[in-house]
């Protein structure tokens, strides 16, 4: 009887899966739909303005068009330069590019000193032609609208380096509401417990990115994948990116890495872990303790 | 006047032979399963001696019950403040360690020993870790202990007694001793219920017991903390807080609690007293001397009029009020005023009354043989070997008059039927020892029986519960009435 009882329930559970994979299968299946129309219409009326945008979200804190080089190569007239094939396959998988060994891609890296280009999130080949199609459209302009940040080239002052200080540490606010460096990044000369762990050590980045334009740019929009998503809705604003430039130089001026702080961080909460429990104690003195074996062990209380 | 009907209880000290067959009953119905081996919602105590939990009344260490602040009833232990500050850690809670650890014996060692020099011995075993482990403690470790300078020495009582009285009581030869069995309470004010931050405590309206609602329970254990006499208990295999029931079950049957139905001793009252709930702050917020007094003001007389009348509106049941007249407990605590509360000071104001023991021969060992002090048979009450103001402490919140006006009744009811059925008291001197202690023969007599005599239902007055009607509000009765009584209440189950 049990088991009979336990097959039936056996059989429904199995119904029931059924069931729901086929929801789920069916879900999926209009979702692909969906993203298969959002694709075309992407490739529709608006792409001009799309390719633009996407552009100045994820290839203009690396490039400029006619703004000379930054982390990359200016891509003014790149269309000229090289071959439309090369640039499809180079911009759709640049790392695999330079893995292949292509002549021209490794000489590009060693000219952004080792920097390579990381594959760029929603690539396709329809949006690789779109965007060789606004380089294209650019570079015939006089001006492009993507030749760099006028203010990236003022020169650095103190004031700078302080605002810079102050914004990496949150001591000061990002103006559109970013979170600090601090919180996920370390550098040279931040204090004696250090920043984040999360990111990397920004002591090196001034050089490594190319100067001042380069990190400028690169600030302005960043376009790596953890910290896009991040600053996305709250981009810097150009003074903010150049004092960080002005303090990450000044970082990497003494040279180094940053001050490794763990003996500080143990010792810290060593301190704090003591205190708090001398605190507990005082604070419940009075506390239950025992009744029973304090008066078996110690006879008469 | 709010008047209210709670079932109560009454225990006769001097009658109880620390059988612990009440506590065996007890065990065997309710707290055999696993998770509450420790748990005796029914002990029986040595006195004097620290109980179990060991040294409860020690509310220094334990922080149970009530105290008045600021002219305010405040929990000890947890007030709302301090329940939300100590939510994670209750500083006032006592480990298993204070009550004691459950074992059982590994008896196939008797048997499957291999052949040895010695005798084959069942090793105890933890009953909550299953690792062996040597005895250290039980519920009634300290049973007949009296004069131990670790169990009887350190009972809080004896704070009570002069350094003098305290020698007398532990002089060899002068050792005295009672027992004293203890269940829920099932207060009036019940510090218990208060403590609670899931409310899943209760007291039940219609009889007043106070019932722990398992399903609403949240293992906070509040409740263990504020429970100044600790009976409640946390169950540790189920995270639920249980306590005694007062057998409901059996009540709403019309049946004793199973405790009071297999005491050897017969020492066990059960009625229903009527009370006036809408003084209980005022009486819970009265100095200690007044409070035993102001206790009793608040059962109300059940053959009064108005009190019947204020019953009546408030939805007792006439059979209820009639029960409450013939309740064995009103006689005890109200008309003959013989039986005290215990720990009144914990201002819980319990309803379980304590009839306190006369322990009446006084001997002494002077002339190298056991010998009675007193002339007669009955003594003096304040020459009692157990001191008045051990008693007084225990049992009437401090005050030694009201514990001396139960102890003179006794003995007079006492000379009075020694002088009725062996014929060595004068019978004028009985009457006038009846006088002085504030009773008549008439009385003596009903004590007499009642103590005496009686029998099932003179001990037992148990209000029928009318479950009837309280299932009325969830179902009607008349539901299938003129129907015609085909088709099955549970419909078979057919096919696959």
């Amino acid at each position: 009887m049990l088991r009979r009882e336990n097959r039936k329930k056996r059989a429904f559970l199995t119904a029931r899966c059924l069931i729901v994979g086929v929801a789920v299968g069916s879900v999926r299946a209009g979702s692909i739909g969906a993203l298969f129309l959002v694709t075309m219409g992407f490739s529709g009326r608006a792409s001009a303005q799309d390719a633009a945008a996407f552009f100045r979200q994820n290839c203009a804190s690396c490039h400029t068009i006619g703004g000379g080089r930054t982390t990359g190569p200016d891509l003014k007239g790149a269309h000229e330069r090289r071959s439309r094939a090369w640039l499809e396959r180079f911009i759709l998988d640049p790392p695999g590019t330079i893995a292949s060994g292509d002549a021209t891609a490794t000489k590009l890296q060693r000219e952004a000193r080792g920097v390579v280009m990381p594959r760029v999130a929603g690539v396709t080949p329809t949006v690789v032609g779109q965007l060789i199609d606004l380089m294209r459209a650019e570079s015939a302009l006089e001006r492009s609208q993507f030749a760099g940040m006028a203010s990236a080239q003022r020169p650095l002052t103190r004031a700078d380096e302080a605002l810079g200080r102050a914004l990496f540490s949150g001591a000061r606010r990002l103006e559109a509401g970013g979170p600090p460096c601090m919180s996920c990044h370390t550098v040279r000369g931040l204090g004696a417990l250090g920043g984040g762990r999360l990111g990397p050590d920004l002591t090196g980045t001034y050089g490594k990115l190319g100067g001042q334009q380069a990190l400028a740019t690169w600030l302005a929009s960043p376009p790596s994948l953890t910290m896009q998503p991040v600053f996305k809705g709250h981009p810097l604003t150009p003074d903010e990116a150049l004092g960080l430039v002005a303090y990450l130089k000044s970082a990497g001026s003494r040279g180094g890495a940053a001050e490794t702080s763990s003996v500080n961080f143990v010792l810290l909460g060593l301190v704090g872990s003591i205190f708090s429990l001398v605190l507990f104690d005082f604070t419940w003195r009075r506390r239950f303790r025992a009744v029973r074996r304090p008066l078996v062990t110690g006879g008469k209380r | 006047m709010d008047v209210r009907s709670q079932i109560s209880m009454v225990f006769h000290l001097d009658k109880c032979i620390g059988c612990h067959t009440c506590s065996i009953a007890c065990k065997n119905i309710w707290t055999d399963r696993k998770g509450t081996e420790y748990m005796w919602w029914n002990n029986v105590e040595t006195k004097p001696g620290t109980g179990y939990p060991t040294r409860w009344e020690d509310q220094e260490e334990y922080r149970g019950g009530w105290e008045v602040r600021g002219g305010k009833l405040r929990l000890r232990a947890n007030g709302k403040a301090k329940i939300i500050t100590n939510i994670f850690h209750n500083p006032s809670m006592p480990s298993m360690d204070d009550y004691y650890e459950p074992w059982t014996y590994e008896y196939s060692e008797l048997i499957h020993a291999p052949e040895g020099p010695d005798q084959p011995t069942a090793r105890p075993i933890s009953m909550v870790t299953g690792e062996y482990i040597d005895i250290e403690a039980g519920p009634n470790w300290d049973d007949d202990l009296s004069g131990s300078p670790v169990y009887a020495e350190n009972d809080p009582n004896l704070a009570a007694l002069t350094p003098e009285q305290r020698e007398q009581l532990f002089a060899i030869e002068r050792l005295v001793f009672f027992y004293f069995p203890r269940i829920c309470n099932h207060c009036l004010n019940p510090s218990c219920v208060a403590s609670c931050p899931s409310g899943a405590l209760y007291k039940r309206g219609e009889d007043g017991i106070v019932l722990l609602d398992q399903t609403r329970c949240r293992a906070w254990r509040a409740c263990v903390s504020a429970c100044p006499y600790k009976k409640t208990y946390f169950n540790w295999q189920t995270g639920k807080s249980e306590k005694c029931i007062l057998c409901f079950p059996r009540l709403e049957t019309g049946q004793a609690p199973a405790c009071f139905h297999s005491c050897v001793g017969r020492i066990r009252y059960l009625g229903v007293l009527l009370y006036d709930a809408s003084r209980i702050e005022e009486v819970a917020t009265r100095p200690d001397e007044d409070l035993v007094e102001a206790h009793r003001s608040l059962v109300l007389d059940p053959f009064d009029p108005e009190v019947i009348a204020a019953a009546r509106a408030n939805g007792l049941h006439d059979s209820t009020i009639e029960a409450a007249q013939q309740s064995p407990v009103y006689k005890f605590v109200k008309v003959w005023k013989i039986a005290l509360p215990p720990h009144l000071e914990f201002r819980t104001l319990p309803m379980l009354f304590y009839v306190p023991p006369l322990l009446p021969v006084m001997s002494s060992a002077e002339t190298g043989k056991v010998a009675n002090v007193s002339d007669g048979l009955f003594h003096v009450a304040d020459e009692s070997r157990m001191p008045i103001a051990y008693l007084a402490r225990l049992l009437g919140a401090g005050n030694e008059g009201l514990v001396r006006y139960a102890l003179r009744k006794q003995l007079a009811v006492r000379s009075f039927r020694r002088a009725a059925t062996v014929g060595d008291v004068e019978k004028s001197a009985a009457e006038r020892m009846l006088a002085e202690a504030g009773s008549s023969p008439e009385e003596a007599d009903a004590i007499y029986r009642l103590t005496s005599l009686a029998t099932f239902d003179d001990r037992f007055v148990i209000p029928p519960a009318h479950r009837e009607e309280a299932i009325e509000m969830m179902k009607d009765p008349l539901q299938h009435k003129q129907e015609v009584g085909f088709g099955l209440s549970v419909a078979p189950r057919r096919g696959l």
